[in-house]
């Protein structure tokens, strides 16, 4: 048993609500992807399961124990939480030997992670000399360390470049294809679509969705057509007389909802409406969490916080 | 989860920052710089104190170096990864504490070894007698060690390595000055001027050399259980 189990769990800081009575259970095999603008309790959740910060109320386990329970728990455990939290005047390696040595992992691991995160060549050069991708990869050299089961990355993606972010999308599908329970927090919609198979969505520290992604997408967004013409008036009679019903934004193209591009091609074909544009709109994660966070109105006037 | 592997850990970080093992052989050279310097200008009165001048100068790496130690773990959640490999937080920090102590410790006696030599050379004749000279030797060694763990046991509880050094230098530098040449027996159990006794001829205040340490140690003591309590009930 790997999951991470969060019940209830509450965080208080002073009056503001970090996290509000969250339930949630994170499953091996699959990459969760944990959602919410910045300010949504996130990062507060992670470091509650891993007890470092207390809760008010509820608790977070990890394989059924609280996380300080673990014994050297980077054999069970491996975590990315900040980016600059090692050193910047040790080197990446030593930076690593000193966590290896603290929870006994044999220091053949130390060369191996620098190799998994490409950062062997730079190995023996003092962090403060990395750049931000670099400082990442480190941390994610830190977090695999150990080999363990359970994987909780905060913003992994952050100041990576493109071939960088292909590297930590491959790395996440492999983590969870090996049985390893994987839970990458992010605001950004699109990545996350493109290595999570489940979601938990917060916002202002309470849950909004805990679901697979292709629900979330398809429960939140009608998939519909867009199509631009140089006869509107044939168009909207033509639809109108379909039972389609379309919307006509400002550039001149028409979005009809709720319809696919072979009938509406066909329908035009037959009609001789002409077709300078013809494409379907798919439904994207981005568009199903504005969908289900603009619900939350309350969200767009609060000030975020980190 | 046992001590040793813990222990290890913080010796490995200490040993990899250069400005930690830089402020270990500033302890020695400036405590041997100064007293030279000190015993080449010396008067009479207390030939053992003349030798050990240079302590006063010394202390400051001393300081510099626990403060350090401790505040590297406050820079950039630092913190976080530290306690998520090691979630005993009062294991981790007895383990940081004996990281700085035993290097304070080695680098103390050596300090002290060399400057009651060069002291002793300087002085001739008129330099402090063999016994005191040991004495000496070793109760700067460890009075630097109890330094260096109460700037450890204050940068806990401050949580910043600037903070802590912008109250301890002004302190030892000046306060623990004028107020030892003001008032009486209460200045003499402030912690560096009780660990300080070690060095001098002759003393006449209620604390001896060994006495006079102990008092320093339970200035420690309390610093280091303040830094552990703060650690526990913090959030990271």
């Amino acid at each position: 048993m790997t999951s991470i189990d969060v019940r209830d769990l509450t965080k208080v800081y002073g009056s503001r609500r970090a996290v509000d009575h969250l339930t949630f259970t994170v499953e091996p095999g699959r990459v969760t992807g944990f959602l919410g603008p910045n300010g949504a309790g996130k990062s507060t959740t992670m470091r509650l399961a891993l007890g470092l910060d207390r809760p008010t109320s509820g608790t977070a386990t990890i394989g059924g124990r609280p996380y300080t329970e673990l014994r050297e728990p980077l054999h069970h455990v491996g975590a990315l939480l900040e980016a600059q939290a090692a050193h910047g005047s040790r080197t990446g390696r030593d930076h690593l030997r000193a966590l290896a040595v603290s929870n006994r992992i044999p220091l053949s691991r130390v060369d191996t992670v620098l190799e998994e995160t490409g950062l062997a060549s730079v190995a023996r050069r003092r962090v403060k000399t990395y750049s931000l991708g670099m400082r990442q990869r480190l941390g994610m050299a830190a977090a695999l360390l150990g080999d363990p089961g359970v994987v909780l990355l905060d913003e992994p993606a952050n100041g990576l470049d493109p071939e960088g972010i292909v590297w930590i999308r491959q790395l996440l599908r492999r983590l969870a294809g090996e049985g390893r329970t994987v839970l990458v927090s992010s605001h950004l919609m699109n990545e996350t679509a493109a290595f999570a198979d489940h979601l938990v969505v917060l916002g202002r520290g309470r849950l909004l969705a805990d679901t697979p992604v292709q629900d979330f997408i398809h429960a939140r967004v009608q998939p519909g057509v867009r199509v631009r013409t140089t006869d509107g008036t044939g168009l909207g009679a033509l639809l109108s007389r379909h039972g389609y019903e379309a919307a006509q934004d400002g550039n001149g193209a028409w979005t009809v909802r709720h319809a696919r591009v072979d009938d509406i091609g066909r329908l035009m074909s037959e009609a001789d409406v002409p077709v300078l544009e013809l494409t379907a709109q798919e439904a994207t994660l981005e568009q199903a969490y504005l969908d289900l966070t603009s619900a939350e109105a309350e969200f767009t006037a609060q000030p975020q916080e980190a | 989860m046992s001590f040793q592997p813990v222990l290890h850990a913080e010796w490995i970080k200490i040993r990899t920052l250069r400005s930690l093992v830089g402020s270990l052989c500033a302890v020695l050279l400036a405590t041997a710089a100064f007293s030279a310097l000190a015993s080449a200008d010396a008067d009479d009165s207390d030939p053992l104190f003349s030798a050990f001048f240079g302590v006063n100068f010394g202390q400051i790496a001393a300081i510099a170096f626990g403060a350090t130690a401790v505040s590297s773990e406050f820079q950039g959640g630092a913190l976080r990864l530290t306690f998520a490999a090691v979630p005993d937080r009062g294991r981790w920090f007895a383990a940081k504490a004996t990281a700085i102590a035993l290097p304070a410790l080695a680098v103390g006696l050596v300090t002290g070894g060399v400057t009651a030599v060069v002291g002793g050379a300087t002085l001739g004749s008129a330099g402090p007698t063999g016994t005191e000279a040991l004495r000496a030797a070793v109760g700067c060694g460890v009075y630097l060690a109890l330094m260096a763990l109460f700037a450890a046991g204050l940068a806990a509880v401050l949580r910043s390595g600037v903070a802590t050094l912008s109250i301890l230098i002004p302190f030892l530098l000046i306060v623990s000055f004028v107020v030892g040449d003001m008032s009486g027996n209460v200045a003499d159990f402030l912690p560096d001027r009780a660990g300080q006794v070690a060095l001098h001829s002759d003393w006449d205040g209620t604390l001896g050399p060994w006495t006079g340490l102990a008092v320093t140690a339970v200035w420690t003591a309390a610093a280091l259980v303040a830094g552990a309590w703060s650690l526990r009930r913090r959030d990271a």
